[in-house]
């Protein structure tokens, strides 16, 4: 449904803010394009919408080139805070982008129902919350009937119980044959609403895959004491790169099936297990690694 | 068809945004206020005075007051009505662009169907339609108002015949959209509205006039040379073109435009089309980063 290939955008002769990026979004899926923020992940959507143009790769998106109207008749977006006129109702907003894509004014009820913002469609934008602007702003990127929905940040500036319906929301719509693409910086809402995930650093694709693949096989934790002892111990086993401490536990690259054997070559050796306990990396650990950073989590 | 939809949507949003008519009333009062009566007060209740601050030698408030009634109706609004409307008229064509990137509007509107050319020229209909409004309805206002006064003073009612009054709708509704088209060309460019309202007003009451004012004192009429290429003055000699709404002491040749209304109305369309073009490789050529 997206295809990226070497899509890069350069800013004057020094800002890169996205680089290389090849991505795939395939159809029917809940793709997370994840990363801090300033890691190019707004400017990414905002070509694939035709709304900034590549400096070198191309993009092909719902079959279309982007910012082509034939593509764009198939995609609903929010790009960053959902905009509109504020002097008008919301129902007279959704009425503008309903006569620019030529749908029938029939949608605009089922699209406000669905959001649940009948009761104040009549009512000005201005007066709008934050978590109504959203709301009105995913209303109308539905109008459409969209097979693609390209929603960049869209949990930005609700309150919890506001993430939490967005998120839901979110879900409910990647049902079935539509595609979302999600732009986030919230592991945790990445983690509750993709099938898949794309984690962009410093405007490269530094990984894509299911969260099961990004979290890698299953680990092994230990705490053991001492902890040189166990250190050497555990590494004559498996491998010093499968060997890892932090935070006073060894996380151990290993088939969960071994626990026995490692427990005995550490007792044996006279160390002293307290804890054993079979696992996988979080998703957290994963984009650390990967991103170096934590801001934004 | 793209631009027909976009143009309901554009017609929608001008119907319903209060700025639209705050201008179009702020013209209509002044308009009312100091072109009709504010001058018919003067003349009916006043003491005839000559001189610097009087009427012109010659002229008489009987004679002056004559511009007030149906048969000059189109001279008087015209004379009136083009740089304040002109003026109104910019501020309307500014709001219809900035606001769209000062609400990031103009990102909701490019990822919707129609192609960036499409959306701008069912903006530009829209605008262009938005001063036939504001025009037909100058005149008309102007109309009532001078047969009003015509009834009270029982003076003639007859009113100009239907072409002077067709060309006069055309000539201000050709005027209002040269500077619409101008507003909406500065927020282009800008891509804000207070930037282009700044220059737009600077230039309609201060830039134009005041180097060809102060140029014209020095080296005269090679500057009305070169002066007809320039845009307030072609609106000028097209409103000249109609007549002065008062006549006294003759047609002399002060009263005479320095070109005619073909050059008049070349040069604006001219204008029009060059703000047409400009906007369109702006905005098809610009990233939207807003």
């Amino acid at each position: 449904m997206v295809e990226t290939r070497g899509l890069t955008k350069r800013y004057g002769g020094s800002i890169l803010a996205v680089d290389q990026l090849n991505l795939n979004v395939f159809k029917g899926e809940v793709y997370g394009f994840l990363g801090p923020n300033g890691a190019g992940k707004t400017t990414t959507l905002r070509m694939l919408l035709g709304l900034i143009r590549p400096t070198a790769g191309a993009a092909t998106v719902a079959g279309h080139a982007p910012g082509e109207p034939s593509g764009l008749a198939r995609i609903g977006a929010i790009v960053e805070t959902p905009a509109f006129y504020p002097y008008l109702s919301g129902w007279d907003n959704l009425k503008v982008i309903a006569d620019y894509c030529r749908v029938p004014d029939g949608r605009l009820a089922d699209a406000l129902e669905l959001v649940e913002l009948t009761p104040r469609a009549r009512h000005k934008f201005s007066t709008y919350s934050m978590g109504m602007k959203q709301r009105l702003g995913v209303a109308a990127a539905l109008i459409k009937q969209p097979d693609l929905l390209i929603l960049d940040e869209p949990t930005n500036g609700l309150d919890p119980q506001g993430m939490i319906d967005m998120r839901k929301l979110i879900v409910d719509l990647g049902k079935g044959e539509r595609t979302v693409l999600v732009s986030s910086h919230l592991l945790g809402e990445v983690e509750q609403m993709c099938t898949r995930i794309g984690v962009i650093q410093k405007g490269r694709l530094v990984a894509e895959g299911t969260i099961d693949e990004l979290r890698g096989a299953m680990t092994l934790t230990i705490r053991a004491a001492p902890a040189p002892q166990a250190q050497e111990i555990l590494a004559r086993l498996l491998g010093a790169d499968a060997v890892s401490l932090r935070d006073g536990l060894f996380a151990l690259k290993a088939d969960p099936a071994r626990s026995a054997e490692i427990n005995r070559a550490l007792v044996t050796g006279g160390v002293e297990v307290s804890e054993l306990q079979a696992g996988q990396r979080s998703l957290e650990d994963v984009f650390i690694e990967l991103t170096g950073s934590e801001g934004g989590l | 068809m793209n631009v027909l939809a976009v143009l309901n949507g554009e017609l929608l949003k001008l119907r319903k945004r209060p700025a639209v008519y705050v201008c179009i009333g702020i013209l209509l009062l002044l308009l009312l206020a100091f072109g009709y009566l504010l001058s018919w007060v003067v003349f009916t209740y006043t003491k005839q005075t000559t001189g610097p601050s009087g009427v012109p030698p010659g002229a008489t408030y009987a004679e002056l007051k004559k511009a007030l009634y149906p048969l000059r109706f189109i001279q008087n609004t015209l004379s009136g009505g083009t740089t304040l409307g002109g003026v109104l008229a910019l501020i309307i064509g500014v709001l219809s662009q900035g606001s769209e990137f000062g609400w990031g509007t103009i990102k909701t509107a490019f990822t919707q169907r129609p192609r960036r050319l499409e959306w701008l020229a069912g903006k530009l209909i829209s605008v262009a339609l938005t001063m036939l409004v504001m025009s037909v309805v100058l005149l008309a206002v102007a109309a009532l108002t001078s047969f009003i006064l015509a009834t009270i003073d029982g003076a003639d009612r007859t009113w100009p015949d239907a072409v002077t009054i067709l060309k006069g709708l055309l000539a201000a509704w050709l005027i209002y959209c040269f500077w619409a088209f101008f507003g909406l060309t500065l927020a282009t460019l800008f891509r804000q509205s207070a930037m282009a309202i700044g220059l737009g007003l600077a230039y309609a009451l201060v830039i134009e006039a005041l180097i060809f004012g102060l140029l014209g004192q020095f080296v005269g009429d090679p500057v009305r040379k070169v002066q007809q290429w320039f845009p307030l003055a072609n609106a000028n000699y097209l409103v000249q073109s109609f007549g002065q709404a008062t006549r006294f002491g003759g047609d002399g040749a002060a009263a005479r435009p320095y070109a005619d209304a073909t050059h008049a109305v070349t040069m604006l369309l001219v204008y029009c089309a060059a703000f047409v073009i400009v906007s369109a490789i702006f905005l098809q050529r610009r990233d939207v980063t807003s």
